[in-house]
């Protein structure tokens, strides 16, 4: 397999926080497209997985869910936003069907480069550490999913 | 290199809650299925059950002596912080090149 370098940075500033940092090679105004408008999510958030937007309603009160369906089974993302503020910020509950009632509050920033990139900026707000881990954990078998999305593409190829 | 079915079964053990909460109670100390039992509110019968997933995945050795099987983690440890980040990193990497990507094809 090869080896990029990736591009997307990760801190963890507190026990109960993620940090996810990457510039983006497009204007501001089309990654804030590719971020509220259902037809646009459903090509990139699932990482080639099928993703089902059920539902998404980008104004301050609004729900969303999208529902991916992975190699290893099928689970839901959910919120509600608490702020919308197109095209620079918007704040939403994340919850994950694994880890029901664990209710992250995710903070999406774009800040416009001045010269065709978009820097984005998620923070990830947990109540607990234990939280914060499983919240990871989600992360890692999201990666793997992609991992045996891959390996199946090198078997496909042989 | 890992092997990916040995990785399956170790995140099927620690799909489930409980067994989570296992793990983090004998993070703290080595524990006997029947106070595991206890502190989970479960029958004996269940917490074996969930010991033996864990047991499969390599996450938990037990020992009997006597009457006592006693529980501890290992020899598998599972994937500390460090590991945990890297693999978070790797999806949302691969989560923004696929947004790029989009961005880039439907470029008028």
């Amino acid at each position: 397999m090869t080896q990029t370098l990736m591009r997307t940075t990760i801190t963890t500033p507190t026990d109960r926080e993620i940090r996810i940092e990457r510039i983006v090679n497009a204007p501001r105004d089309r990654v804030w497209r590719a971020y509220t408008e259902p037809a646009l999510i459903a090509q990139w958030w699932g990482r080639g997985n099928k993703l089902v937007i059920e539902r998404m309603e980008p104004v301050r009160g609004g729900h969303w869910r999208y529902v991916e369906h992975g190699p290893n089974g099928v689970y839901g993302f959910e919120g509600r936003y608490r702020e919308v503020s197109a095209p620079t910020r918007f704040v939403r509950s994340f919850e994950w069907d694994g880890m029901p009632a664990h209710v992250a509050i995710e903070t999406v920033t774009m800040e416009d480069l001045g010269d065709g990139r978009t820097q984005v900026v998620i923070t990830m707000q947990m109540h607990t550490p234990e939280e914060r881990d499983g919240f990871l954990q989600s992360g890692m078998q999201g990666g793997m999913d992609a991992a045996f999305a891959a390996l199946d593409r090198l078997v496909e190829e042989e | 290199m890992v092997q990916y079915g040995d990785l399956d079964t170790a995140f099927g053990a620690v799909s489930d809650p409980t067994r989570r909460g296992i793990l983090e109670r004998l993070g703290h100390g080595d524990a006997s299925i029947s106070e595991l039992a206890e502190s989970f509110d479960m029958t004996l019968t269940g917490m074996k059950k969930h010991v033996g997933v864990l047991e499969d995945a390599r996450l938990v050795t037990t020992n009997k002596v006597g009457r006592v099987r006693t529980c501890r983690l290992g020899p598998r440890r599972l994937e500390n912080e460090a590991a945990w980040i890297e693999r978070f990193q790797r999806m949302m990497d691969d989560r923004f090149n696929r947004l790029e990507a989009l961005l880039e094809r439907t470029k008028e």
